[in-house]
């Protein structure tokens, strides 16, 4: 039963090595390789998750001195939602980056990248324990890596990519010290072991919690996402915001038999805040890809917030249950924010790949008309993120709101206010591109591109509307569907009034605040909020500060401190002094026989003296 | 398959030295080239075949492959020293590494431009057979000698074919590397005299041992010497300093063998020697050693790292801080304290091996090992770029690279130890992924910086050829094959420990799963 689900995990690695060792120079055959490979993960993903049983199975990958890591798949619903997501998004980013990246020079390697992506997620979504989550968490983040310095020639590249790997291992650096904690309190870090017994502890989960801060880029580790936008835009599509960042909210639902009251505090209010934050930076950013970046970071905090505000009891025909809503909602809304994020990027992509590598919304302008297929399903992508009724991001955020309005009013406040915020700039993102005339030469000339390109928009935009519905109506991956909260009576039509006060209150002033022309409307009203909202709070700032002035400081004067004082003034100061022992003894060595004579009798004497005890 | 009509053990030792005499003896340079293959091969094939047909072996003792010559010295006058060879799971590892980058090493330098190849190639064959026989010996004299054998060489490479600071390196080198052998054979012909075994043979030390175990002072005082005699040969914190210099002026192979291999035998004479014979003076000086490694190695010294500008000098640097995790591990004394540091080793050696190689191959590009005067040198070779890129991950602790098994067993293991210790050696973990990937990108990303344009116009650099690409994807395919399949190495190894720190393990885990220690 579990041969399948180990042949889609090692397919893309045997297709990444095939490229690696004998496609370097044949780009073109390279993308065809990781596509058709992308291609079977995604029909044997869905194959798999909808008929296949469920199961899970390990063997010893090494053993010593009492301590076994094993290689294991644990496939249950979760796993299998997971899986079709990454099957299904992966598929369709393949596809698209054979048009995208059709002229560029270093094919092979990109594709290479996607290919190990495509293992190292599977590695995630398969693992069977802690251990080897964090092996393949890691390697994500070498993939993510390779994909963000695709265009390494630019700086700006290369330090993002560096910014990413780097930003990513702070937060491991607490997950590695949260699984081996778990791994010497609990005797185990099996998914299922750790369900069925676990000790009590509030360290463990927030220490395992920082993994996903940081892979999930929440505050205070967002920082490296909006940069990640620096590589193409498929893999922004695929890994920066689908799949990759989605890993941490993941992670954190395969272990929610772990989380205890306070750390899922904790949990929510960073979610919580990170989703306000970075809908404040989304309003003012002109670059389309950096609006999508902090969308997708506000969004992620939505999961994360989601997952933090913990179980919920209702009542059923008199009886009470309690639920772990707070995984079905935030897994809910993963799976509807692949869909409509991934459609809204690769949307992107093909407007800057219309407009001729232009990102800025500001110089873009008319393209309605001039790409109409990317404008209906952008716009349908649009529709599903702010949560238009009937689309699939109306149903699961509301019934995130629905959490929060539960048990936490103050979090449901802030995601409200949010959900506001993200009507506001995603129709403001919208209005200036598509809208009015075009602002720029590359604009004018805009085009439509090829089958490849339109295809995988085309589809992900039929996900997009329809991926709600697989959640309100369970009949497959019932593990996880089953645990989304769901709003009767009263409850039911205050989530409904506020969802759509949100929406009309959120769309409609950008409706009409903003109108496509060349400037910010904001920026030209209210100066001081725009720059208040384009400062970021500053995090870049005050890390850059804090490496240059701080940590490269204290590197220089520990390093000096070694050259001057350990190798300089004990080690040559040590070996100086023997010189000088040296030189002296050197000095009684003058060559003239009497001087010799003279030692030598002053020698007899002390001998003499020793000899009758006189000293 | 498995038995072979001759001792492979003797033979990875005597080939590369009965080829390193014939070129002494005035081979003409063709032949000398042709033999060198041979030379180097013949250790590497040993080793493979070792690795692979250890577990068919039938053992001894739990020694594989054991063999005995007599030296003439054995039983007379009562020393009981004699040619005594075999593996056993924590010696296999470091055979098969020592062979490995001995190849590696000795196919580098074949293509080199190095003058007076000859010597050359002789003095690095005499260290390879050295390197091969300090891990087949079981014999405690000849595992000194065998690492005395390939330590001279590595002074004479510094001293001649080093770079513009090679006298001051290989006098500080000789100075330090002799002065950490004197004591640490001090330590060892101690323990053997206090042991009142007849011989210096380890099986027969371990079975004296294990009926009279030696009085506490004793362990206490040996094993300080061995403790501080290895570590300046493993660079414990203070006592590195030579380190990063030796290596930043050693010729690449020469660094690759030293740095690759022979520095880990501080580290094996500790885990196969030191440890199990002297249980108590482990534990009475372990809070010492594993706060020098901690702070000093990793922390300071990864930090040293960062603020070098020097390419050689951040591997030489990266080098010292993974050091620290082997201490660590040591200081552990556990089972999977020290599976994780054997582990280490070879991951090391390989990935330190394999940088040195590139870092010689970026020089002959850029013509400096400024970092600051490098930049974009990927636009013009992607491949040596992907190297590097491998090389720096499996440096760092990529998991998929060996060099992820040691750490993550180490840190494992520290868990039960100190918590705190922990915490700052994976915080480590952090800082090697600034400066290794600072360094990358340093080297190969971004548009060129003008001193590397200006170089670049006049020598337009090309590509890694095969020549410099077989021995770095030897090491490379050895970091991969371990990392994905790291039973191939601790199976034996876990059962040899068992064996070995089997009497004195109260503290270690238990085989049924750690017990729990929490808070």
């Amino acid at each position: 039963m579990l041969q399948p689900a180990i042949l889609i995990l090692l397919l893309p690695l045997l297709s990444a090595a095939v490229i690696a060792l004998f496609l370097r120079r044949q780009g073109g055959i390279a993308a065809i390789v990781s596509t058709l490979t992308a291609a079977s993960i995604a029909a044997m993903a869905l194959i798999l998750a909808l008929h296949g049983g469920r199961g899970e199975d390990q063997v010893d990958w090494l053993t010593l001195g009492g301590f076994t890591l094993s290689l294991g798949v644990k496939f249950d619903d979760l796993a299998a939602l997971m899986l079709v997501i990454v099957g299904i998004v992966g598929l369709c980013v393949h596809v698209f980056s054979l048009g995208y990246m059709h002229d560029d020079g270093a094919k092979a390697r990109y594709f290479g990248g996607l290919s190990i992506f495509m293992f190292s997620m599977i590695g995630i979504v398969l693992a069977d324990n802690l251990f080897m989550i964090f092996i393949f968490w890691e390697l994500v983040g070498f993939s993510s890596y390779v994909l963000i310095n695709h265009w390494h020639e630019k700086t700006s590249a290369s330090d993002a990519a560096k910014k990413a790997f780097i930003t990513n291992r702070v937060g491991d650096f607490g997950f590695l010290i949260g699984i081996i904690w778990c791994y010497w309190a609990n005797g185990t870090v099996n998914l299922t072991q750790l369900g069925e017994h676990h000790v009590f502890s509030t360290a463990i989960p927030l220490l395992l919690f920082c993994g996903a801060v940081g892979k999930s880029a929440q505050l205070p580790l967002q920082v490296w996402l909006p940069d990640a936008m620096e590589g193409p835009t498929p893999v922004s599509a695929l890994i920066h915001a689908a799949t990759m960042v989605a890993a941490g909210i993941y992670m954190l639902c395969r272990i929610h038999v772990l989380m205890v009251p306070d750390a899922l505090t904790v949990i929510m209010w960073t979610g919580a805040a990170t989703a306000l934050y970075a809908a404040c930076c989304a309003i003012v950013q002109s670059d389309i890809k950096k609006v999508l970046a902090y969308s997708t970071l506000s969004q992620l905090g939505y999961m994360v917030a989601a997952f933090g505000l913990g179980s919920l009891a209702t009542e059923e025909n008199g009886i009470k249950v309690v639920i772990a809503a707070g995984v079905g909602a935030a897994m809910f809304h993963l799976t509807t924010h692949a869909f409509f994020k991934a459609l809204l990027f690769l949307g992107s992509g093909s407007v800057i790949h219309g407009c001729h590598h232009e990102q800025n919304i500001f110089k873009m302008g008319g393209l309605r008309t001039k790409m109409p297929l990317t404008f209906w399903t952008f716009t349908l992508g649009v529709a599903a993120i702010i949560g238009l009724p009937g689309l699939a991001g109306f149903f699961s955020k509301d019934a995130i709101l629905y959490l929060a309005f539960a048990n936490n009013k103050a979090v449901f406040a802030v995601l409200a206010f949010t959900a506001v915020l993200t009507a506001l700039y995603m129709t403001r993102v919208w209005r200036i591109t598509f809208f009015g005339a075009a602002r720029s030469e590359s604009a004018a000339h805009a085009h439509e591109g090829g089958l490849t390109l339109t295809l995988p928009l085309i589809v992900l935009a039929v996900l997009a509307v329809i991926g709600g519905y697989v959640g309100i109506y369970p009949k497959v991956f019932t593990g996880v569907f089953e645990l989304i909260p769901e709003a009767h009576g009263s409850d039911h039509t205050t989530i409904l009034i506020t969802s759509l006060v949100v929406l009309i209150l959120g769309a409609g002033s950008a409706l009409l605040f903003y109108k496509p022309s060349a400037t910010d409307a904001l920026e030209e009203r209210s100066p001081g909020l725009f720059r208040l909202l384009a400062s970021k709070l500053w995090f870049d700032e005050i890390y850059q500060w804090y490496i240059d002035k701080v940590q490269q400081r204290f590197a220089l004067l520990l390093n000096f401190l070694e050259q001057i004082f350990l190798a300089g003034f004990i080690v040559r100061g040590g070996a100086g002094l023997v010189g000088l022992f040296g030189l002296g003894a050197r000095a009684l060595h003058v060559g003239k026989l009497n001087v010799y004579l003279y030692w030598f009798l002053a020698g007899v004497v002390v001998l003499w003296l020793f000899a009758t005890g006189v000293l | 398959m498995s038995n072979l009509p001759f001792d492979p053990l003797l033979l990875a030792i005597a080939i590369p030295l009965a080829v390193a005499v014939a070129i002494a003896c005035g081979l003409p340079k063709r032949w000398s080239i042709r033999l060198a293959y041979v030379g180097f091969a013949a250790p590497a094939l040993m080793a493979l075949h070792a690795w692979f047909y250890f577990a068919g072996q039938t053992q001894v003792h739990g020694y594989a492959y054991l063999t005995n010559y007599s030296t003439g010295l054995d039983g007379i006058h009562g020393l009981g020293i004699s040619l005594k060879l075999g593996l056993n799971g924590i010696s296999l590892p470091l055979f098969v590494l020592a062979g490995l980058v001995g190849l590696a090493a000795g196919l580098y330098a074949i293509q080199s431009t190095a003058e007076r190849l000859k010597i050359y190639l002789m003095l690095l064959l005499v260290m390879q057979a050295g390197l091969m026989g300090v891990f087949a010996s079981v014999d405690v004299v000849f595992f000194y000698l065998f690492h005395e054998l390939a330590l001279i060489p590595t002074f004479i490479m510094i001293g001649i074919w080093g770079g513009r600071d090679r006298s001051y390196a290989a006098m500080k080198v000789t100075i330090y590397l002799t002065a950490g052998a004197m004591l640490s054979l001090i330590g060892l012909i101690a323990l053997y005299v206090k042991s009142g075994a007849p011989s210096f043979d380890l099986i027969t030390l371990r079975q004296i041992i294990a009926a009279r175990p030696l009085g506490e002072t004793v362990q206490n005082n040996i094993f300080a010497l061995l403790m501080f005699g290895f570590g300046i040969l493993v660079s414990l914190w203070p006592l590195h300093t030579w380190a990063p210099l030796g290596y930043g002026q050693a010729p690449s192979s020469a660094a690759m063998l030293h740095a690759g291999v022979l520095k880990k035998f501080g580290l094996y004479g500790l885990i196969q020697i030191a440890l199990p014979l002297l249980p108590h003076g482990a534990a009475h000086w372990s809070h010492t050693l594993a706060a020098l490694a901690a702070v000093g190695n990793v922390l300071i010294v990864g930090f040293i790292t960062l603020a070098q500008r020097d390419l050689k000098q951040v591997i030489g640097y990266s080098s010292v801080m993974h050091m620290g995790y082997a201490f660590l591990g040591i200081a552990c004394y556990s089972v999977l304290g020290a599976g994780g540091v054997v582990l280490l080793m070879v991951a090391h050696g390989l990935s330190v091996a394999l940088l040195f190689l590139l870092a010689t191959s970026i020089f002959h590009r850029t013509h400096t090992f400024e970092l600051t005067e490098m930049g974009g040198l990927a636009q013009k070779t992607p491949v040596l770029a992907a190297f590097f890129v491998a090389a720096t991950f499996a440096s760092i602790g990529l998991p998929g690279f060996a060099n992820f098994w040691g750490e993550l067993t180490i840190f494992v293991a520290l868990w039960q130890y100190s918590h705190c210790l922990t915490v700052i050696a994976i915080s480590g973990v952090v800082i090697s992924a600034v400066y290794g990937l600072r360094a990358a990108a340093k080297v190969f990303f971004g548009p060129p910086t003008e001193a590397f344009a200006r170089v670049a116009a006049q020598h337009p650099p090309s590509d890694l050829n095969w020549r410099e690409k077989v021995p770095a994807l030897i090491l490379l395919a050895a970091l991969l094959f371990i990392g994905f399949w790291p039973k191939s190495l601790s199976t034996s190894l876990d059962a040899t420990l068992h064996a070995v720190y089997a009497a004195p393990t109260s503290a270690g885990p238990t085989a049924g799963g750690p017990a729990v220690s929490g808070k």
